[in-house]
């Protein structure tokens, strides 16, 4: 490989990564702030994405409804799903057991009904393009080609991110839920409503799917599997870090520029590869992931 | 009075016993039918390969039967679906053959599925007719009981689109995405053999068949300065790299296999019009679908499925690729006789060798060929009209045992 093709491979990696590694951010960032404050790695992150796409395209193009009813309705509909699952469901599971373990059966649960009602409507069962909502035509970003497609992807995600983190950093309704995560006894303790703080938790990671699935569905094509790509926002949130926003957010770019890179200086077969590899590096060199803070080990 | 009563009786229990045993050996076979295992996707996202498939070998079927049955036999059938799915494919099969007792299994519409099934077929010595099922990894080596491939072998898929490109196109450097999988293993080594002759560079790039972002391994292909694209990946991965060569301005033929072509309709809203500019599709039946040279089997499925046929976007794509293999095995056991056992079936598929009239190639099987057709035709198609174009490719791969 000459030079100048290398740096083409470099700025467009980068580029691509960037976009793709925006949608991870995203996902990653709505699994870690119900880890943080739940302690439960939600495993139908993925499913909820996927079922906000389907609502979206469903309404979008199925119903042919205005695009300013459809977005709010998707949000909507993503928020209040997943603010009942865990006011109905998952409530229930901890009065019940008190083990985390099935907590998170119970996301699986929550995955496979969601994925199969997808099913059920028929809309799954052909790879289906979203309508892109703005143009998709190319621009040269020094030698990387974007659409503008693409650019409204970043831009979106990044201003999403950042006004959640404006959320929780200067909100009393954020520092409540930050408080939650830290230590949900003293939270309550100063006035906190647990539950209420929860379902909103929830619902919120519900409205930052519903975000990614808008944003992504045009360039990946619907089926009810693309749930699946939450791994690559796990990947995410491991590299970053567990239970931290921000390194929720860089690990979403690393894994999309490291995915992008894998496929065009080692090999396309070892993109999947890509994000694993990613992990197994960072849990060597700092288990705690990139922005874990200090490493803590639990005796038992 | 007594002696003949006995002697009666004895006789009535020794033909009971000889058809028990007869049934025995044969399962699925009565004097008035002959019982059949019919399993294919009916529901999922890979219901598009099958679902229709398997409406027309029934209709086949149906029609048989109602010209008068085989040797005085009504074929009856009972069908699974397998979801494409290893899993469900294999649970399938077994109950066919389990709690069914049918004869002979006619079913799959996704090659890595039907593989799954091959020991147990095999051990079980169920005569084994794939439905649309490229199903190589099943078909070669050779066994005494699995043919397939009637619409196509995936060995013969990427040699045949080879030979269109260099032959019709005039491509030198072709540049080929695969899956990274035994399915796009084995259309590759068929490739590489048409490459050979035809003195053509193969440029490869395998991909996940679940892979998001397709920029790199297109970028990579660019980079080779290709005459062609070929893509021979299922109907999502192939869609995504069509887009992304719109986007990125890639003005130079792609040409799709029949594998990617679920849906024409779809893939036109999947990927826009301008983006099928310089567009060819790979089809393995003598017309486009729904062309003047298939319309009695369209009007066929229009009088058995008239509730389907008013449906948008039906009969699927693949809908009349069902055919071949219901005449396979409707012939196999004609040519068996009036007394079909499995052996017999087994040994007139083994010599068959007939035209369809729905497949651009002969449907030939021998010694060691189980799979049925290795031609194709290819259309040039701009998201509006279909243009089928002249000459039938057929790809050289044989299998050669090692």
């Amino acid at each position: 490989m000459d030079l100048q093709l290398a740096l083409i491979f470099l700025q467009q990696g980068i580029a691509s990564g960037l976009v793709s590694g925006s949608v991870y951010a995203l996902l990653a960032l709505a699994i870690v702030i119900i880890f943080k404050t739940s302690d439960v790695p939600n495993f139908a992150q993925g499913e909820v994405f996927m079922a906000a796409g389907y609502v979206a395209l469903y309404l979008f193009v199925f119903q042919q409804m205005p695009i300013w009813i459809v977005l709010p309705a998707t949000l909507l509909a993503a928020f209040l799903a997943m603010a009942l699952f865990r006011r109905v469901v998952l409530d229930q599971v901890a009065k019940s057991a008190k083990d985390l373990v099935y907590l998170v059966i119970a996301t699986l649960g929550l995955s496979y009904v969601l994925k199969g009602l997808v099913r059920r409507t028929g809309f799954g069962d052909t790879p289906r393009s979203f309508p892109a909502l703005v143009p998709t035509d190319s621009v040269m970003i020094g030698q990387a080609s974007v659409t503008l497609l693409d650019l409204a992807i970043f831009g979106t995600a990044v201003a999403v991110m950042a006004a959640f983190f404006w959320m929780f950093n200067y909100t009393k309704t954020g520092r409540a839920m930050r408080a939650v995560g830290m230590n949900p006894k003293a939270a309550q303790l100063v006035g906190v409503d647990l539950r209420r703080c929860h379902m909103l938790i929830w619902g919120l990671s519900g409205v930052i799917s519903a975000i990614a699935a808008l944003l992504i569905s045009p360039k990946i094509l619907m089926t009810a599997d693309m749930g699946s790509i939450v791994m690559l926002a796990f990947a995410a949130a491991i590299v970053g870090g567990f239970s931290s926003l921000p390194g929720a957010i860089v690990g979403g770019f690393i894994i999309g520029i490291v995915e992008n890179m894998v496929g065009l200086f080692i090999s396309s077969r070892a993109i999947v590869l890509a994000p694993f590899l990613a992990i197994l590096i960072v849990l060597v060199l700092r288990p705690q992931g990139l922005f874990g803070g200090k490493l803590t080990i639990k005796k038992v | 009075m007594k002696t003949n009563g006995i002697v009666r009786g004895l006789t009535l229990a020794g033909g009971l016993l000889m058809s028990l045993a007869a049934g025995a050996q044969e399962p699925g076979i009565t004097d008035k039918t002959i019982k059949i295992g019919i399993f294919g996707p009916l529901s999922g996202q890979n219901m598009a390969y099958g679902f229709d498939v398997v409406n027309a070998a029934k209709m086949y079927y149906d029609k048989v039967n109602k010209d008068g049955g085989i040797h005085g036999r009504k074929i009856e059938y009972v069908v699974e679906d397998d979801r494409c799915n290893a899993n469900d494919l294999v649970a399938a099969v077994k109950k066919l053959v389990e709690q069914e007792n049918v004869f002979m299994l006619n079913g799959g519409s996704c090659s890595a599925a039907v593989v799954a099934a091959k020991d147990y077929i095999v051990r079980n010595k169920v005569p084994y007719l794939m439905l649309n099922a490229s199903g190589d990894g099943a078909l070669f080596p050779p066994t005494d009981y699995i043919f397939g491939a009637f619409s196509i072998s995936q060995y013969a898929v990427g040699g045949a689109m080879v030979e269109f490109a260099a032959k019709s196109l005039g491509a030198k450097t072709v540049a080929y995405i695969n899956h990274d999988d035994a399915y796009g293993a084995w259309n590759l080594e068929g490739s590489k053999k048409d490459a050979e002759v035809n003195g053509v560079k193969l440029v490869v790039e395998s991909v996940n068949p679940t892979i998001n972002d397709v920029t790199a391994p297109f970028l990579k292909l660019r980079a080779a300065n290709p005459d062609a694209i070929l893509l021979v990946t299922y109907a999502r991965p192939a869609a995504l790299l069509i887009k992304k060569a719109a986007e990125l301005g890639f003005n130079k033929p792609i040409i799709l296999s029949v594998t990617g072509t679920a849906s024409l309709n779809q893939l036109v809203g999947n990927v826009g019009k301008d983006a099928l500019k310089n567009f060819y599709t790979q089809e393995v039946m003598i017309d486009s679908p729904g062309g003047d040279k298939l319309k009695p089997i369209y009007d066929m499925y229009k009088a058995a499925y008239p509730d389907l046929a008013a449906k948008p976007d039906h009969p699927q794509t693949y809908m009349p690729y069902g055919i071949p293999p219901a005449m396979s095995l409707v012939k196999a056991l004609q040519d068996a006789g009036p007394n079909p056992t499995r052996e017999k079936v087994l040994a007139a598929l083994k010599a068959q060798d007939f035209d369809s009239g729905v497949m651009a190639g002969r449907m030939q099987f021998g010694p060691q060929q189980r799979a049925a057709n290795r031609s194709t035709i290819f259309i040039k198609y701009d998201g509006t009209t279909m243009a089928p174009l002249p000459g039938v490719f057929t790809s050289r791969w044989t299998y050669e045992a090692k």
